[in-house]
Parts: C-alpha cells; structure tokens; sequence
C-alpha cells in the first residue's frame, strides 16, 4: 500500500492541476496538457527501462499505434470516445505482446536493436499505409466529442485519464509484480533460480509498458488533432528515453519530472534558439557524465549529504 | 516657402505620432531553421524579415508597427503543431505565416483551423491544404502540386515527347505531384505516353539501381519530381553514363534555380528544363529589380537564392490584408484576403476566393550554358502562371 504522505502529496498535485485553469492562462493549460502526455509516456517506458532493466529503442512505436488508432477510430469509423480509447489501447498492448514475444528471447544491446527494428517498422507501416495514416502528410482532423473539444474540456480528461494511468502503473510497480520485475533488473540469473520465469515477467512487463504509452499516444494524438509519422520514428523513442534517464530511472517518480523538465526546457529554448540539439547534447553529457541516477538521483544525494533521511 | 516648411514639419510630425500608435502587430513564422530544412528555411526566413524592415520603415500596418516572431519547425509537424499553438496562446500574435514540408503545412492548417487565427502558407504544396483541408482561414502563397504538374504536362507537350519516363520521389511531394501531372496530361500532351515509373525514397543518394532502367526503357523524356539534393546525386551519377545526351528532362522541384545551378557549377547536364519561384537575373515585374538589389546587399552576393521571395510575399499578404480589413481580426483578415490582390517583386498576384491559393507562378526554360558565368542560366525564361 502507498504510504500516507505519498497519497497526499499526489492529491495535493492533482488538486493543484485541477485549479490551474482558473488562473487563466491558456498556453499555461496547453503546456501543462503536454507535459502531463509525456509524464505518462515516459512512466510507461519506465516500467520497462528503471524496473526490469530491458533498454528499449523503439518506445515510440505503441505511442504511435495508440495515437493512430484512437484517430483513426474516431474520424475514419466514427467511434465514439468511450470505444475509440479503450480499443487503441487494447490495440497498442496486443502489438506490444506480439512485438515483446519476440523481444525478450534477446537481453540487453540485441533486445534493445530489436525493439529499435520493430519500431521502425511500425514507422514504415504508418508511412506506406497512405489510405489509411495519410503517409507522411499525416492524420489530421481529428474528430473530437463536443464535451473535450475545447482545451479546458481536454486539460481536465487529460489530468484524469493520466492521474488513472499513473496510479494503475503504481499499483503495478509496487505489486508482488513490480517487486519481481526489480529482482530481475537486479540479477536475473539468481532471480531463475528461486523460481522466476523471467523470460515470461519481462514479457508481461513489455506489454504493460506498450499499453500505457498506447494510451499517451491517443492522448497526444487528440491534443494536437493529428498523428504524424515522426511521432514513430526513432527520434521520438529517444527523447522519451532521455526523459527517463534525466527524471532518474530507480525511482518512480523520477520519469515524470524528467518528461517535465525536458520539454518544458525544449519549450523555453525554442523560443530564444533554434540549437535544441546542442542544448540537449549538453544534458545528455551532464546525465552521464555526473547524473547517472538522474534528477531524482541528484536530490536523494543532496539529502544524504544533508544528513537527513 | 516658410509655409511649405512648416507643411513638411507637420507632415513628419503626423507621421511619428502614427508611427507610435498602438501595440505592435504580431506576425508569427516558422521555418525549419535547424537541419536538413534550413537550406531552404533560412533564406525564406531573411525575406520574411526584408519585408518586416520594409514594412517598418513605412510607418508599420495601420501606423503600428510590426513584430516578428520567428521559430524553428524542425521540420517535424507535432512540433510546428505545438509551437504554432504557443505563438497563438503566449505571444498572441496575429497571424502566422510559413511552413515548408507538407506535413508541416497540414499541421498548421490544423491549427489554425482549431484556434481561428489566419495562416498563410508561403512554402508548402501539398494540394490537400486549398482542396480537403482548405477552412476559413488557411491561404497559400506558394504554387501547389497541380500548377507544378499542369506545366509540366505543357512542357511534354511542347517538347513533342512521346514516351515519358516518369520519376518522382515516394513521398507526399512526389505522389502529388504525380497525381498533378497525370490529371493535365491528357489536355496538354495527348500523344504522350507513360512507360515508365520509378519512385526512389525520399533523401535516396543512390540512384545506380534506377538510372539502367531509364537508360533501357527508350524514352525521349523524363518527367520528375527530384529536388534540391536528389537531382544533384542523380546528376552526379547518370551523367557520366551520357545519360542527359538524347533525353530531356522536364523537372519540377525548382531544379532551375540559381541554388542548385550554382552547386552544381560545369557539372549541370544538358536538356534540362525546369523551373524557380525566383530568378535574381531575370524579373517580370518592375519591382523586381528594387527587391533583388535590396535582397542582394542583405546576403551580400549578387546571386540570391529563390526562397526569399516566398517569404517575402507571404508578409507583403499579411500586411495587405490587414490594411484592407483595417482590423487585425482573425475573420476581417480571412475575408480580406479572399480575391486580395496585390503587387509583387513577381508580377501581381490574387488570391482565389474560393480556393484560397494565389495565381504564382513560376519560371520555367532550358538551363543553358553561358561563356562568361561558371554556372548555367534559364534561357529564355517563360513565367507560367495559372489563371
């Protein structure tokens, strides 16, 4: 069970972000939209990445398959939300079982190229399938229910969906679960022999993390009325794996103020220079060079040295 | 005398007092600045601000004066989507302008579908954004994929080609433009057939698997949709073969344009016709000469590329529309601009009112060899422009 001050804390913030629209700033509201998108994507991938310890490459691609088939959903069929959703999800987690059986017979580098391999087949598939994902024009004009169209209406069914997400993959991490995928990250050999089919709990675990980024996805997808094919493309993989080593991967936390912190900076910077890449270079120097546990990491440091608990 | 000095004294008076009035007006561009885009990005994006200066130094829009906030679309639409939104929601500004890739273009016709603010695109050809897509406040500058491929099907027509090799890259572009060319084939070269097609990736830099198979095919012309850095490598590796020796090459993609002759200097073949937006040697208006020796000096060469002019028109819209509309309002502006016309460093151009795409043109002749330059040159020019 969740510790009392940690379910307080998290009330207090979804509190905090429920009030946000009162203040009144729309671009305040849209920013907060995205980063709460990419909080949940980045804590998908985390599941994978700081609990089981399996690198992937290809991230991007259930994010792209969720995106995609809740639009298409949508708009192609007429779906209504309440089926769209759920279905890209389903959806996003069966490509991922599929992809994941193959996956992880492999462990570390050869897992991690084969995760990149799928993935980008998953970019061809929404390149080719021009009918169907537009190719690289994209899919736009996407068809929203009236009650989410407008960005107050989609910034509270974000916090909420998110915040459900985010709780779901708690209970999960935290679960008898969670605590083997840990005993695996840490030594698989010996996780084996007391009796762990490993191979099958990273297999589960590859699904829950393709499940949840399917579900950031179709949330990204509705936010910007549009999916596009770079969203599968392996750039896009990599930033959210960058969000996860930023945040600090042994924590659970640690993915949602890396996501924050990265496009929040990506933001910012925008605004003043178009060298983001040099800037990101740079923060990818800084996390391996002096912040191999991340943010997360930096902060527990600070306090140890403190000497505080 | 004494009157008519304190007549100007007035007049310069009025004139500052106009010129402070009011908040400035926002005009919001993005182009790829970083990245592959920004050969193309960056010069649009120095017209985009020759115009601005120009603009300013008149006394602004309605006497305010006009500001301009540039972003980086690195080429990647999910990002245009989100900072296009950015400059609507934080900065406010009052219409956008810009675009290059397709998808980028589509991305923020989206957007300025949702949030009901004008965007004009200066660049992007994708046919969708004034055909499917086309809404309220979406306009287009630049030509699209059916101007493009209507000349080129009058082109095959006038060269007497009979069979056509058709090359065009596998991308939104590419089967567009395709789809462009097909559809005025059958007015303007009736007697031409298609034996041919081939679609190379997009960003290919080996055509060796190709170029057999135009050789062997036995067209007397190409038809293609190879641009910028694509024809450079198919030059580069099938003239050598002799392959530019017996068979013309009908291009769009602005392969005309002094950026790619330039570049690729003695190397550039024979028989090539194409086309450009912009010719720094050659004008059809009388205004051309002043933006050319204007543009000249900012870039300090002689030779200036053909993007600024894009860039450059899409304010010139802006600036237009808001005058006529006497309103930065999102709706009086997109009324404004249906069936605007205006004067233009390339001739006059109006915007359809239904269509909401401008009547630009484009140069298009055989590059030719000159005694006195490294570089080749349209010769003669013909400025085709849809009607």
């Amino acid at each position: 069970m969740p510790q009392r001050r940690d379910l307080i804390a998290s009330a207090i913030v979804v509190l905090l972000l429920a009030l946000l629209p009162l203040a009144g700033s729309r671009y305040a509201i849209d920013l907060t939209t995205e980063v709460m998108i990419y909080a949940l994507f980045a804590l998908s991938l985390n599941v994978l990445i700081g609990f089981t310890g399996n690198i992937s490459f290809g991230h991007a691609a259930y994010f792209a398959i969720g995106g995609y088939a809740c639009a298409i959903l949508l708009t192609t069929y007429g779906w209504p939300l309440a089926l769209a959703l759920p279905a890209a999800v389903v959806l996003a987690g069966l490509v991922a079982a599929v992809v994941g059986y193959f996956c992880v017979r492999l462990t570390q580098i050869y897992f991690a190229m084969l995760t990149l391999a799928f993935a980008m087949l998953v970019w061809g598939v929404a390149f080719k399938w021009k009918e169907v994902t537009g190719g690289d024009d994209g899919f736009t004009g996407i068809k929203m229910p009236e009650i989410i169209a407008h960005h107050v209406g989609y910034f509270y069914f974000t916090l909420v969906v998110v915040a459900a997400g985010i709780a779901a993959l708690w209970v999960i991490c935290h679960s008898a679960f969670g605590l083997t995928l840990v005993a695996i990250r840490e030594n698989s050999v010996r996780a084996g022999f007391i009796g762990v089919d490993t191979r099958h709990m990273r297999w589960a675990a590859f699904t829950v993390a393709g499940t949840f980024g399917g579900l950031a996805g179709a949330l990204f997808g509705m936010y910007h009325r549009g999916m596009y094919i770079e969203n599968a493309f392996w750039t896009e993989s990599a930033n959210v794996l960058i969000m996860v080593l930023l945040g600090g991967i042994y924590s659970f936390i640690g993915p949602i103020i890396g996501a924050a912190v990265l496009h929040l900076l990506q933001t910012f910077t925008n605004q003043y220079t178009p060298y983001w890449p040099t800037v990101l270079g740079l923060i990818l120097l800084v996390i391996v060079m002096v912040l191999p546990d991340g943010l997360i990491g930096l902060v527990r440091r600070v306090r140890a040295r403190g000497g505080r608990p | 005398m004494k009157y008519s000095a304190m007549l100007v004294a007035a007049g310069v008076l009025s004139a500052g007092t106009a010129f402070a009035q009011g908040a400035p007006i926002k005009i919001g561009v993005l182009y790829p600045l970083t990245g592959g885009g920004a050969v193309y990005g960056a010069p649009a994006l120095v017209g985009h601000q020759m115009a601005i200066e120009e603009l300013n130094a008149k006394g602004g829009i309605m006497g305010r004066k006009v500001e301009s906030l540039e972003r980086d679309d690195k080429l990647n639409p999910a990002t245009a989507s989100s900072t296009m939104k950015e400059l609507i929601t934080k900065d406010k500004v009052d219409i956008v302008l810009g675009g290059l890739a397709s998808s980028v273009g589509l991305a923020m016709t989206e957007v300025s579908k949702q949030e009901k603010v004008v965007y004009i695109s200066t660049i992007p050809k994708s046919i969708q954004i004034t055909t499917d897509k086309l809404h309220k406040y979406v306009f287009r500058t630049s030509a699209n994929t059916d101007q493009e491929g209507e000349a080129m099907a009058i082109l095959a027509g006038k060269n007497k080609l009979a069979k056509i090799c058709h090359l065009e890259l596998d991308y939104a572009y590419g089967n567009d433009l395709e789809a462009g060319i097909l559809k005025a084939m059958p007015k303007y070269a009736p007697d031409a057939k298609i034996v041919l097609t081939l679609k190379p990736k997009l960003g290919a830099t080996d055509f060796n698997p190709f170029i057999p198979q135009v050789m062997a095919a036995g067209c007397d012309g190409v038809l293609s949709g190879l641009w910028g850095p694509h024809f450079v490598s198919w030059v580069k590796q099938a003239a050598p073969l002799g392959f530019f020796n017996k068979i013309k090459w009908i291009s769009g993609g602005e392969v005309g344009s002094h950026e790619i002759a330039g570049e690729l200097k003695g190397e550039y073949p024979d028989n090539v016709i194409s086309n450009t937006y912009e010719l720094w040697y050659k004008g059809n208006d009388p205004s051309h000469k002043e933006f050319q020796e204007k543009l000249a000096k900012k870039l300090n060469t002689q030779e200036t590329p053909q993007w600024a002019a894009l860039g450059y028109i899409g304010v010139m819209y802006a600036a237009a529309a808001m005058e006529k509309a006497k309103s930065t309002d999102p709706d009086k502006v997109a009324e404004a601009l249906e069936g605007l016309s205006i004067g233009t460093p390339v001739g006059t151009l109006t915007i359809d009112a239904k269509t909401h795409q401008a009547n630009i043109g484009q140069f298009w002749g055989p590059m030719v060899k000159k005694p006195d330059r490294a570089y080749r040159m349209m010769e003669p020019a013909e400025y085709i422009q849809p009607k």
